[in-house]
């Protein structure tokens, strides 16, 4: 498996580009994840602040609303959800479409005509999932903030200046960091558990479907295992 | 393609479709040196047939048909000819899949610039020997060599190279769901050539044409019907011109008109560029007429191998049984 990893990895950096492929790539995790994206923030965003706003009340501190959900959407729910849902959008779609074509011997087929199928199918699935999964996050980010600012001002009539003022005196630019690095190590984990489970797929139709279910579910649970490693080293 | 050594008299010349019509008397020589003189280019031997019939010389039905006449004649003479040198060779490969030896210390050898056929029963192990061929599969014991070069000693690069030699037709066609016909054909030219899309487009146009496919472009293989398929994925193979030719199952699934046709096919296009063929079929007894050399593969061992005129007269139980198709003998069916 760590073989398959580092072959592609090997195919991601060494020319010829495929700028189609990446592209293509791209547009099917990122754009195609947006909406589900944007939904998942506002309401991560809004919930946030609904439930941060009455546990800070009852210490009196409703004030740090905006700093609470913006450090929790930053340095946790953004990358994590992101990577869950790109999982459940284009990681489970990536590993059934690498299954089909392997058990309809499309892959063989590459190899025959003397492609590379890591370099072909892999490589670009997986840079396009390390650029996209930053992007993603930084969306959600930015949205799930909002989402919060919508419920603390507009519903429960917080001042637009305390929210505000609160993240922007409490959001460091190391949060921020470590929402990157986050989202970036979680875009490789997803592009690589997907594709390599889609690509290892046998027997037929029923092995694509045990494909796309161990590709979620272990990609979910290794994202969320090196979410808690991750974060207990940076902190 | 690279120079190969070409051993019959025929393919010495350096037209060699030009001149063996002259000799059968079906034009004349002066036919054929004028319309060379009008091309500009340097010629390549396998077009000589394409610039007759654009020259208006030949049509293309007729050229077919002394092609194919042509082939029926060198398959006979075959059997007495010292045999040509090996393309392809198995020795003593061996393969288990799924606990099952499916290859049994096959040693096996292509002929090269040839047209070879492999039958057997079904799941005998025809496909996996094919793909062993072709480097998709490793022999767990023995070698298999393509021309000089032991596939198994060789680094994934240059592996990939020798695939390069190849081109081959998957028994499930394996089209490239995403792809319409045309990107499918076009597909390893674009990856594999230098071409510019317009030439890609007239070989892509003039393949499909051959497999009776004209102007089903855009469709995309699950708007197809099975055999529709078989001949897309056989365009895709035909149209990089390679060395090597492997052909699983070519004719299954189609009706005796187009399997004759794509019969025809594959004859002419090997007469024009003298490949090396393979092909797997179950088209008993037609295939013997359109190949030099058969390999019976049988309980993963080659029961016999020689030129399609001896093969067919065989006298073996098991293989005259299968070219029978009789249920009693020693094949156990039921
Ligand atoms: N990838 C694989 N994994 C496991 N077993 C396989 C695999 N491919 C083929 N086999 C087994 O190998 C045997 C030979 O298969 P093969 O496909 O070569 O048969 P075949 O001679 O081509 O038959 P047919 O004429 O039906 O196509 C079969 O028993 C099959 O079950
Ligand atoms: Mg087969």
């Amino acid at each position: 498996m760590f073989l398959f990893l580092l072959t592609s990895l090997f195919g991601v950096v060494r020319p010829p580009y495929r700028l189609d492929n990446l592209l293509k790539q791209i547009v099917f995790i990122g754009i195609h994840s947006l909406f589900v994206i944007v939904l998942t923030a506002a309401f991560a965003g809004m919930v946030l602040a609904l439930q941060g706003y009455y546990i800070l009340s009852r210490f009196g501190s409703e004030g740090m609303v905006g700093p609470m959900v913006a450090l929790a959407i930053v340095q946790e729910l953004g990358p994590v959800l992101t990577a869950l849902m790109v999982t459940g959008r284009a990681g489970s779609a990536m590993a059934g479409e690498l299954g089909v074509m392997r058990i309809k011997e499309q892959i063989d087929a590459l190899e025959s005509m003397g492609i590379n199928p890591l370099k072909y199918l892999i490589a670009p699935r997986v840079e396009a999932s390390l650029i996209t999964l930053p992007v993603l996050t930084a969306i959600f980010n930015v949205v799930g903030i909002f989402g919060g600012y919508l419920v603390a001002v507009q519903l429960l009539g917080m001042s637009s200046g305390t929210y505000w003022g609160g993240i922007e005196s409490k959001l460091a630019a190391k949060d921020i960091y470590i929402s990157i690095i986050k989202s970036f190590s979680f875009g490789l984990i997803v592009a690589w558990v997907c594709t390599y489970m889609g690509y290892f797929t046998t027997r037929g139709a029923e092995g694509v479907g045990r494909s796309i279910t161990s590709a979620v579910v272990l990609t979910s649970v290794l994202v969320l295992i090196w979410d808690y490693f991750i974060t207990s080293v940076m902190l | 393609m690279p120079p190969q050594d070409k051993t019959t008299n025929l393919t010495e010349s350096p037209w060699p479709i030009g001149e063996m019509l002259v000799k059968a008397g079906q034009i004349s020589l002066n036919h054929v040196e004028a319309a060379l003189a009008h091309q500009s280019k340097q010629i390549e031997p396998d077009l000589i047939g394409e610039i007759l019939v654009r020259e208006g010389i030949i049509s293309q039905p007729e050229l077919m048909a002394f092609l194919v006449a042509k082939f029926f004649e060198e398959r006979k003479e075959y059997a007495a000819q010292p045999l040509p040198p090996t393309a392809i060779r198995f020795a003593g490969v061996e393969k288990t899949l799924d606990g099952r030896k499916v290859l049994d210390r096959v040693d096996l050898e292509i002929p090269q610039g040839k047209i070879t056929a492999i039958i057997g029963v079904s799941g005998g192990g025809k496909s996996v020997s094919l793909k062993h061929m072709i480097g998709l599969m490793a022999p767990d014991r023995g070698q298999v060599f393509v021309g000089d070069q032991e596939l198994g000693s060789l680094t994934k690069k240059q592996l990939l190279r020798v695939r390069e030699r190849f081109s081959m037709l998957f028994q499930g066609s394996a089209l490239f769901d995403s792809m319409n016909v045309f990107d499918n054909v076009a597909f390893p030219l674009r990856e594999k050539t230098r071409h510019d899309p317009e030439t890609i487009a007239k070989m892509v146009r003039k393949t499909l044409a051959q497999v009776g496919l004209s102007g089903m472009d855009a469709k995309f293989p699950d708007e197809l019907s099975g055999g529709m398929m078989k001949r897309v994925a056989l365009a895709r193979a035909l149209v990089t011109q390679p060395e090597i030719i492997l052909l699983d199952e070519p004719t299954a699934g189609l009706d005796p008109i187009i399997e004759n046709a794509i019969h025809h096919l594959i004859c002419d296009t090997f007469m024009r560029a003298r490949y090396t063929m393979v092909i797997i079929s179950h088209a008993i007894p037609q295939i013997f007429n359109w190949c030099h050399h058969v390999l019976v593969l049988h309980e993963g061992k080659i029961l016999e191998s020689g030129p399609s005129v001896v093969v067919m007269e065989s006298q073996h139980p098991v293989i005259k049984q299968f070219i029978n198709g009789n249920l009693t003998g020693p094949i156990k069916v039921i």
